[in-house]
């Protein structure tokens, strides 16, 4: 665990999502009994096979969908609907079509309640200090769909760090890009996550990928299917700021090779279904 | 930025004139190998009468009094369709209730409406006015509904993380989202504005023409009455097939051009759909 945590951010107490399928009237669990809890800056990754309910367990920390039973606490707060305090970085990017790069960024701030006493000088400072940390000064005045998938990935990290939220929840935000451009966004990621500022933020990232979990995360959160729970916690303890030569180290390997036999089993029942 | 779409070159011209200049031709040599006493409107005929009617200005007039009708009532059908379908793709309960009585009527043809339009408002232009409006008002809705619905919903989540209020989530996502969907509607109320106003100018016409029997007694006066007003009084009064003709292709050519200038507006109001697609 990282060394500047100062106390608990998200709390999951006995998280369960049952889903009722209209037609035929039977019940799937998606989650059962999953209880957790994240340190402030810490960087928790919840890894598993499709159906392992890793998406549904973020939507529910989001307050998107609410869970069946037990609870989600945010700062010792029921959560009880989305709020700018849990900002969401999605795989599809999410970025609105007829906004510029600059409008997108500036969205949060503009309507929503993160805005409120955000001049309209500050709002122009913040997104001009955002592009430039995210690399995409000069593309300020392009609509999205001028954009490669990496650049609209930025823009969207960029609108999301805008309006500041405490924690940051994201979504298999580079499964839809190419590998060189995964690889070179991840560790992009962690550059403006503040791996080397101390300044770090709260975050929750879902992944289907074991290099990509094990790469990033503090902690990694295994995740079972059939129901959808924790089936083990591993803490990561390779040292920061990571580069990419770390990925062919002994130790990174032996880290993906023992999640990769936690999940083996479930992810080849995916397969099947 | 308009030349995609806004130049218009000689070659362009040409191409656009190609088709209907040989259309008359053929219908020209076509109707010189009739017996002269056939009732068929020739090209020559027809571009004297149009001559007549826009020297005297009766075309002029009932082209602006028609088209004045028409955007008054596409203004209040469209509007209220647009509103409606907002309504209705946004509030489950409100489509639920709503969509029977909208689907319901939406069948019945605008001319249906002719009769209790006269009752209600009397043989005027107010007759007209309302039946172009609820000619305009349906393909308005259904598109309206069908925008909102087909607005992404990760855009919504996403608005939603931001902390956006639903009154915003619908002003910021939802209506700019959804409104290259909602142009379709309007493009297609427009059509069925012009199909309304003819129709209701025509009844409207005949039912003036009876009311007040001879007191309608010149083009001039007829045209004030509207470009189907016109028309009626043309095959009422004159039997002139040629007049009627070019009382045709006035309407397609205002309804083109408006329909030209709605294009222009999706054009300018949605930028990102220029390249997208």
């Amino acid at each position: 665990m990282p060394a500047d945590t100062n106390g608990t951010v998200l709390r999951l107490e006995r998280v369960a999502k049952r889903f009722v399928n209209q037609r035929t009237g039977s019940e799937s669990r998606a989650l059962e009994d999953v209880s957790l809890t994240i340190e402030h800056g810490e960087w928790v990754s919840l890894l598993g096979p499709s159906g392992s309910g890793k998406t549904t367990l973020l939507n529910i920390i989001a307050g998107l969908e609410l869970a069946t039973s037990g609870s989600v606490l945010h700062d010792g707060r029921p959560v009880v609907g989305p709020s700018a305090d849990r900002g969401m970085l999605f795989q599809e990017y999410a970025l609105f079509p007829w906004k510029t790069v600059t409008e997108n960024v500036q969205f949060g701030l503009r309507y929503g309640p993160k805005g409120a006493g955000v001049s309209r000088a500050e709002r122009e400072r913040r997104t001009s200090e955002l592009l430039r940390l995210v690399g995409l000064t000069g593309a300020e005045r392009k609509y999205p769909h001028e954009l490669s998938g990496g650049m609209k990935q930025r823009c969207a990290l960029a609108r999301l760090l805008a309006y500041d939220p405490q924690v940051l929840l994201m979504d298999e935000p580079l499964a839809a890009v190419d590998a060189q451009t995964r690889a070179v966004l991840q560790e992009e990621l962690l550059r403006v996550w503040g791996e080397t500022s101390g300044q770090r933020k709260t975050v929750v990232y879902v992944t289907h990928s074991i290099e990509e979990a094990i790469f990033l995360s503090d902690r990694v959160v295994v995740l079972a299917r059939d129901p959808g729970r924790i089936k083990e916690v591993m803490g990561i303890k390779l040292p920061r700021p990571r580069m990419s030569e770390l990925r062919t180290g002994s130790e990174f390997r032996q880290l993906v090779q023992r999640a990769w036999n936690l999940i083996r089993d479930d992810a080849y029942r995916a397969t099947l279904d | 930025m308009g030349d995609a779409v806004g130049h218009l070159s000689l070659g362009r011209v040409l191409r656009i004139l190609a088709l209907p200049a040989a259309l008359v031709a053929v219908w020209q040599a076509w109707g010189s190998t009739l017996a002269t006493t056939s009732r068929v409107p020739l090209p020559s005929g027809v571009a004297a009468a149009a001559w007549e009617m826009i020297t005297s200005g009766d075309l002029q007039l009932a082209i602006g009094v028609s088209l004045t009708r028409v955007l008054l009532g596409f203004g209040l059908g469209a509007g209220a369709g647009a509103l409606l379908g907002l309504a209705m793709g946004y509030l489950r309960p409100v489509e639920r209730n709503v969509d029977p009585v909208v689907q319901t009527f939406r069948m019945v043809a605008a001319i249906a409406l002719v009769p209790l339009a006269i009752i209600w408002f009397g043989p005027h232009g107010q007759a007209a006015v309302f039946i172009v409006a609820y000619g305009s008002f349906f393909p308005v809705v259904v598109n309206a509904v069908t925008a909102v619905r087909s607005v992404d919903p990760t855009l919504i989540r996403a608005a939603k993380t931001m902390g956006l209020r639903t009154v915003e989530i619908v002003r910021q996502v939802v209506m700019p989202a959804g409104l290259p969907t909602l142009f379709v509607g309007l493009r297609l109320g427009m059509g069925n504005a012009w199909g309304a106003i003819i129709a209701a100018e025509l009844t409207v016409g005949a039912t003036a023409q009876i009311t007040v029997s001879s007191g309608i007694s010149s083009t001039a006066t007829a045209a004030s009455g509207g470009i189907g007003f016109l028309m009626f009084y043309l095959y009422d009064n004159r039997v002139d097939l040629s007049q009627i003709v070019v009382a045709m292709a006035a309407v397609g050519m205002a309804a083109s051009t408006i329909d030209r200038i709605l294009r222009f507006a999706q054009y300018d109001l949605i930028p990102w759909t220029r390249y997208a697609r």
